[in-house]
């Protein structure tokens, strides 16, 4: 291989996977979350596990929270007295934490998947 | 405050490392008269990051929902594609120059050259930009005492951030040029290996990309939600769970980039055997190179 063969695949091989970003949506269920004095309010969501999801955020709080989670790999900026729709895929049964990076130290809650 | 302090100081620390880099760079090939191509890249960055955020605040509906990510996906590709050309560029270069390292930037491709650089710069800022604009604005707009504080540590964060960075040109600039060429384009290739990783997990939390198991589990020694597991994810993608594809994707990278950039280097040791041993040159500028 040359290099700047080697080069342009470097290059292409992003772009090619962000194509199948115009895939459409089906509707899914939404589940309400609401973020009010540094708290996720509620803090546990149950969800069935192989059924992708819609999270409904809302931000009730005087400033910007991050809806985070690690596992999920979703960071979302959400400013205060905005209301944000974050399409969640299927998951494996398990349990999985969010925080408000925000204010770790009280905003936290967790996605129940069974 | 403390906590705001962390915060910031964490979003900015990949933008300082990468712009006391690339100033390192310019000061390295004789040209620090061009270091106006990073500063305004890194303000254009600044600039970015501010109406990014003010969008996101005004924007609501779909635009809000999916505009950031895609934006910050876009981000970290191009960021990807911009660490690789110039790991791969300062080797031809280090492999071209036998001593006089001014003249051969005087050559027409070192514009371009400086525009990569300052889109290095812009990307380095805007990556985490609009968030820490965000958040920054989120705490001065609670107008407390204690939004106050916290804002106060938040801006400190950056300022500490950009003290790390110029700390990596103060010492950037005491070793010498092949072993700073050496050791950045190692360190930027990692950098991008994990930005390349950080983008496909984004993907697959959007549903882009198809979820895959979880490769290994390493949070009960070292969680990436940690202070040194933060700093290590920003520097070299660590992951405490990396997903299979994430994995695939950094290993991948890795390989494919590491042969672009270092291939002549394992290319001359097989033909040709162990590297003679370098002549030893004197000044600043001059280059070691081994004979070819």
């Amino acid at each position: 291989m040359t290099r700047r063969s080697a080069f342009s695949i470097v290059i292409v091989a992003p772009l090619v996977m962000l194509a199948p970003a115009a895939r459409g949506a089906r509707a899914a269920t939404e589940i309400a979350l609401t973020i009010e004095q540094n708290r996720f309010q509620p803090d546990e969501i149950k969800v069935k596990a192989g059924v992708p999801f819609v999270l409904v955020i809302t931000n009730n709080g005087k400033g910007a929270e991050e809806f985070e989670s690690k596992e999920l790999r979703i960071e979302k900026v959400i400013p205060a007295g905005k209301t944000v729709k974050l399409k969640v895929p299927a998951l494996k049964s398990g349990t999985y934490g969010f925080v408000g990076e925000y204010h770790e130290k009280t905003a936290k809650g967790r996605i129940v998947a069974e | 405050m403390g906590g705001t302090f962390v915060i910031t100081l964490r979003e900015a620390f990949e933008a300082a490392l990468l712009l006391g880099i690339v100033y390192t760079y310019l000061d390295k090939v004789g040209r620090p008269d061009q270091f106006h191509y990073v500063t305004r890249g890194a303000l254009l960055g600044v600039a970015a990051s501010i109406l990014l955020g003010v969008a996101v605040t005004v924007l609501s509906g779909p635009l809000l929902d999916l505009g950031p990510d895609l934006i910050g996906v876009g981000v970290l590709l191009v960021a990807v594609v911009l660490l690789t050309w110039h790991g791969w560029w300062m080797r031809q270069h280090a492999r071209a120059v036998k001593g006089d390292v001014q003249r051969r930037l005087d050559e027409a491709s070192a514009t371009r050259r400086f525009w990569i650089v300052a889109l290095i710069a812009f990307t380095g800022v805007f990556r985490e930009g609009a968030e820490t604009v965000l958040f920054v604005w989120g705490l001065l707009a609670q107008a407390s005492v204690s939004g106050i504080g916290a804002a106060a540590g938040a801006l400190l964060g950056i300022v500490g951030a950009a003290a790390l960075g110029w700390a990596v040109f103060r010492g950037g600039k005491r070793v010498s040029l092949p072993k700073f060429f050496a050791v950045t384009s190692v360190l930027l290739l990692l950098v991008a290996g994990g930005l390349l990783s950080t983008a496909v997990g984004k993907l697959q939390g959007l549903g882009v990309l198809p979820i895959t198991s979880v490769v290994w589990d390493t949070s009960s020694l070292l969680d990436d939600r940690g202070l040194v597991g933060e700093f290590l994810g920003g520097l070299v993608g660590y992951r405490a769970k990396p997903s299979l594809l994430e994995m695939l994707a950094y290993v991948g990278y890795l390989v494919v980039a590491g042969a672009l950039v270092f291939g002549d280097v394992v290319g001359r040791k097989r033909d040709r055997g162990p590297a003679p041993p370098s002549a030893v040159l004197t000044g600043e500028d001059k280059e070691v190179v081994t004979a070819r």
